[in-house]
């Protein structure tokens, strides 16, 4: 059996931490910006990456501010399990519009065009050197975690920092969520596939 | 429990079968043509693309590589509740639904195949074909299916051409993976597919041994490859580890060698690091072209076919060493015992996995 020890929540007008909303999206900064700064992520790649990379970090970043045992796992032993619906439309659209209505293609912009960049920029902020899977699924699928997790440990993977996080015309749709082997957190979780819906509900 | 592979099947301007595919490069055929005007600013492309006469849509390439699957296999596996389909690309039929090309075209393939099971589509860049048939493995191992058919298609979109052109990726002519005058890759399209199950029965033809497999990223650079090979290295490591075989045991590697510098020396880094740049390798993409989402599949199918008929096959474009570290790049089509191979992937986001598959 393994856990569920912490998740968080952020879409465009919220985020919220174990179920609790910790920020709301009504300051004169841009959102991103307040949560980049509420986090204190200060990481300067971050700037350039594209939307759903930029909530991707942030929401590992929560993971690990609510979690002190994550970073305590060896660089190889947590994957990283992902998936959503628009793959990476939302900045498919922007590349599409550069070669269309801007003159040429953006490279800057072709290379955030795979929705598995995400890990990749969590990897590279983490120094995360483990497994890596982006799945594309009209639905959330809880049952898709609840058997990759059970999969991956304890025969390739430690632990999992999974997300569904979903970016379409800038608007977020995001649930991340910790899994491991023991209940590290008081709040922890048998990982269920009803556990994990109930959670993304909240 | 042992988990067995076959059936594969490759669509490609080579051949509409494997077997067509794995004669085309017996003779060392190439796909590449020039298709003039078709890029950016109208410039010229060399392409492994349909032909205007031969181009069929993205579904139909899908259902024509799974019609041809079904051919090998015995009783109407697709349909079975205990079959799961597992789809692999890129982009998908995103050239009909543009922000939903993935999931959407999933949601078709259940309906018109009359699957009783939710396909499950892996989208990881350019280790998405090798990293699919993992997962099937996975899926399998525990119970939780007893046959999964593993898919993988992208085609040739303005839309990702421009996308290399932008990153001036592309080579102007056929490209030339590990060769030291290799100038970048060629783009291609594909449709491949492979059946893994837990019963041997259901394959017509004699099928292979899936080992085992892993992923690991580079944790290094979203678009260029680590300068150490360090996400393949780890990844055929545990890979390795997995198996219970060792580097004396693998006969042949089916690299990823997209014939750009850096990922060309970046596999030689990983291998020497392995002690493993002595064993025969491969590159298929002066072939195919790179077909991205399919790259994974048509690779790991060809290589089957290598296994089941002892015939390594020569890494076109191929000339003289390209890499600081010495690679035993496969010069000529030649007759050897093939018993187990490696296989290889490294894309965009730093990533990277490999698979090992061996003789029944």
């Amino acid at each position: 059996m393994n856990f569920i020890t912490t998740y968080c929540h952020i879409s465009e007008d919220h985020c919220a931490v174990n179920g609790e909303v910790l920020l709301t999206n009504e300051s004169e900064n841009s959102w991103i910006r307040t949560l980049y700064d509420h986090f204190k992520i200060d990481y300067s790649k971050f700037h350039k990456m594209d939307l759903m990379s930029k909530i991707g970090v942030i929401g590992s970043e929560i993971l690990k501010s609510q979690n002190g045992k994550i970073v305590d796992y060896d660089d190889d032993e947590i994957a990283l399990v992902f998936a959503n619906k628009n793959s990476s439309a939302n900045t498919d659209v922007k590349f599409q519009q550069s070669f269309k209505e801007n003159g040429s293609p953006s490279p800057a912009l072709f290379v955030y065009t795979l929705p598995n960049i995400v890990l990749g920029e969590i990897a590279i902020k983490n120094k995360w050197y483990g497994e890596n899977i982006f799945v594309v699924s009209e639905n959330f699928d809880p049952e898709f975690y609840e058997n990759y997790c059970n999969i991956l440990i304890p025969s390739k993977a430690m632990a999992c920092a999974c997300g569904w996080v979903n970016v379409l015309n800038d608007s977020i749709e995001a649930f991340f969520f910790f899994v491991e082997k023991e209940a590290s957190t008081e709040d922890s979780l048998p990982l269920t596939s009803n556990n994990l819906l109930n959670l993304r509900k909240a | 429990m042992r988990i067995y592979i076959g059936a594969e099947n490759i669509i490609s301007p080579l051949g509409k079968s494997a077997d067509d595919n794995f004669h085309a490069l017996k003779t060392n055929t190439s796909a590449g043509k020039y298709f003039e005007g078709l890029g950016f600013n109208d410039e010229t492309v060399f392409l492994m693309k349909f032909d205007q006469k031969d181009k069929t849509s993205f579904s139909q390439l899908v259902d024509d590589c799974l019609s041809g699957i079904s051919g090998k296999l015995s009783g109407k596996l697709l349909s079975s509740e205990k079959t799961l389909l597992i789809f692999s690309t890129t982009k998908g039929n995103f050239e009909s639904n543009f922000t939903n090309g993935i999931a959407s075209f999933c949601s078709d393939l259940k309906e018109k195949y009359e699957l009783k099971n939710d396909p499950l589509a892996v989208s990881n860049a350019c280790i998405s074909g090798v990293l699919a048939i993992n997962v099937a493995a996975d899926y399998i191992k525990p119970g939780l299916y007893e046959n999964v058919v593993v898919i993988g298609c992208d085609v040739v979109s303005e839309f990702v051409l421009y996308g290399f052109q932008s990153l001036f990726a592309l080579s102007d002519d056929v490209c030339r993976p590990f060769d030291e005058d290799r100038k970048g890759i060629n783009l291609g399209e594909a449709c491949a597919a492979v059946v893994l199950s837990k019963n041997v029965e259901i394959f017509k033809e004699q099928p292979l041994i899936y080992v085992s497999g892993s992923s690991s990223n580079d944790a290094n650079h979203i678009s260029g490859p680590s300068r150490t090979g360090e996400g393949l290295y780890r990844s055929v490591v545990k890979t390795l580890k997995l198996s219970g075989l060792s580097a004396k045991d693998i006969d042949f590697i089916s690299g990823h060698g997209t014939a750009t510098v850096f990922n060309d020396e970046m596999e030689s880094i990983a291998f020497d690091r392995l002690k493993m740049n002595h064993i025969p390798i491969n590159s298929l993409k002066a072939y195919f072209g790179h077909t991205l989402g399919a790259a994974g599949l048509v690779e790991t199918a060809i290589s089957m076919q290598s296994l089941r008929n002892n015939l390594l096959i020569k890494s076109l474009g191929f000339e003289n060493q390209g890499t600081s570290k010495q690679l035993n790049v496969i010069e000529e089509n030649s007759e050897k015992e093939i018993a187990a191979f490696l296989k290889t992937a490294s894309g965009f986001g730093g990533c990277n996995a490999s698979l090992i598959i061996k003789r029944a």
